[in-house]
């Protein structure tokens, strides 16, 4: 059963990071196919496209965007950390890779939280 | 001091937990604990173990969320509330007894023996082989087929027929093993769609194996010499 | 009798499991070198439309980026790259089920028409300005 793939109980912070990554990666894939529907507003003109920001690009919608970018900049990171030991590299410092990721991840989403404020709050 | 063991147990059509309480001594392991219920409190208590030693590999069992091997793991260094269940992703037969079929014919499949062009059975020759060369692969020998690393990958939990950390740690370990002949044999035996790509290192198989073998490294390396043979086979 | 096995499925492999060989490894090695370009493409495509100016998104501005060479041949790449890694990726978690398991053509099939549509209709926008 697929619920299987986020059993958190009794397991170790690797398994987590697994569930996120694919976790993250479905929403990622959802807003992939939402972000290609949105931009057909570009070619139906300036009028359409205009009111789809004046919607979206609100404070209302701040929420959901801090949430997108913590997905994307996770998915990221891990899977930089995911390319390193698929390759073959690094398993013995596994754990601290893995630790270091997470805080690169977080300062990461923390500064482009902050600039994604910025820039819908226009200040 | 009394401590509580709370068994999973499963009849044949449900599963119900049930609740023993038994006197433990410093240093008394689980698998003791439970040999003290079956030959005390209740002798319908199935369970699998043999050497009591960590080297068959028969007694793993959940205790309190974590696969481990009964036999080692010591009572009062869990504390005195056990949770005790049949391993994951294994069909339970009876109470802590799951069906290793599967797993042992994956086991098998991967040909964990030495292949050799010159296997000679009546006139036998010694093989040479130096520290270095067996240090390559030493670690991989120890496995006990306990089915622990099995019983907490993602993709097994998923895909029955995935061939599991187990079987492809058995796999890569006669690979690094100089004197075998079978490299390619083995590539090709888990390059099919339930083999090596499956990994996603969740690397949880490394950090449960009883004797840290560290299986999803393994698996790694396997996979990337899978890649490798496989794009060269495209050019030949 | 290990050396005739041995052989015979050697044979085997080079014969009939060719292409069931190459695709899983392929797809496996290409989801690492794509996610690597992404991290790369999909930061500056972030940079570029929220960390410059709030202006970034006014629709002149949107058209003149999409008009450029430059932009035309980075959003192309950055459509194939992510269209390829999330229909890949949704590829490699159906066939970690037992229903991949089942009908691993079917998954296949349904995921690289996926990508198809997907890459088609993102291609429509690069293509009409």
């Amino acid at each position: 059963m697929w619920q299987r793939w986020f059993t958190v109980k009794g397991r170790s912070l690797f398994s987590i990071a697994f569930s996120l990554h694919r976790l993250t990666g479905i929403v990622l894939t959802i807003y992939l196919c939402m972000h290609l529907a949105y931009l057909t507003s570009i070619r139906m003109g300036k009028e359409v496209f205009e009111s789809f920001i004046a919607t979206t690009v609100t404070p209302q919608f701040l929420i959901f965007d801090i949430l997108l970018i913590l997905a994307g900049v996770y998915h990221g990171v891990n899977g930089l950390r995911l390319i390193i030991h698929e390759f073959g590299l690094a398993y013995e410092s596994r754990k601290s890779i893995l630790y270091i990721s997470v805080a690169i991840a977080l300062i990461v989403w923390l500064i482009a939280s902050y600039r994604m404020y910025v820039f819908v709050m226009g200040v | 001091m009394d401590v509580e063991f709370k068994i999973k147990r499963f009849d044949g059509e449900k599963s119900y937990w049930q609740t023993f309480n038994i006197p433990v001594k410093k240093g008394m392991t689980v698998l003791e604990g439970l040999y003290y219920i079956k030959e005390n409190l209740d002798g319908s208590l199935a369970f699998r173990a043999s050497c009591r030693m960590a080297i068959c590999g028969s007694c793993a069992v959940k205790i309190n969320g974590k696969p481990r091997l009964a036999c080692e793991t010591q009572i009062l260094e869990i504390g005195n509330k056990l949770e005790i269940e049949p391993l994951d992703n294994f069909r339970v037969i009876k109470d802590l007894v799951t069906d290793f079929e599967g797993f042992f014919a994956k086991h098998e499949s991967v040909k964990p023996y030495l292949i050799r062009k010159d296997d000679n059975y009546e006139e036998p020759v010694e093989l040479i082989q130096s520290p270095k060369e067996l240090y390559a692969y030493y670690d991989f020998t120890l496995c006990v087929k306990c089915g622990i690393c099995y019983s907490v990958c993602p993709a097994a939990a998923t895909r029955d027929d995935y061939l599991g950390p187990a079987a492809i740690t058995a796999a890569y370990r006669f690979n690094a093993d100089s004197r075998d002949e079978g490299e390619k044999t083995r590539l090709a035996l888990v390059c099919g769609d339930n083999g090596v790509w499956r990994c996603h290192f969740a690397a949880e198989c490394s950090e449960v194996c009883p004797k840290q073998i560290d299986p999803a490294k393994a698996v790694q390396k396997m996979r990337f010499k899978a890649a490798i043979e496989a794009i060269k086979s495209i050019f030949r | 009798m290990m050396a005739n096995e041995v052989n015979k499925i050697n044979k085997m492999n080079k014969e009939e499991m060719h292409t069931k060989r190459v695709l899983e490894p392929l797809a496996w090695l290409f989801q690492l070198i794509s996610g690597l370009i992404l991290t790369v493409l999909v930061t500056f495509h972030f940079y570029e439309t929220h960390f410059v100016s709030h202006e970034a998104m006014e629709y002149e501005l949107v058209v003149s980026r999409l008009s450029s060479l430059g932009h035309k041949i980075m959003y192309a790449l950055l459509l194939f790259f992510v269209v390829f890694h999330a229909f890949n990726g949704v590829r490699a978690i159906l066939l970690d089920t037992n229903f991949g398991a089942k009908y691993p053509q079917v998954v296949n099939s349904l995921c690289f028409l996926a990508f198809l549509i997907a890459f088609g209709y993102g291609s429509l926008l690069i293509l009409a300005f």
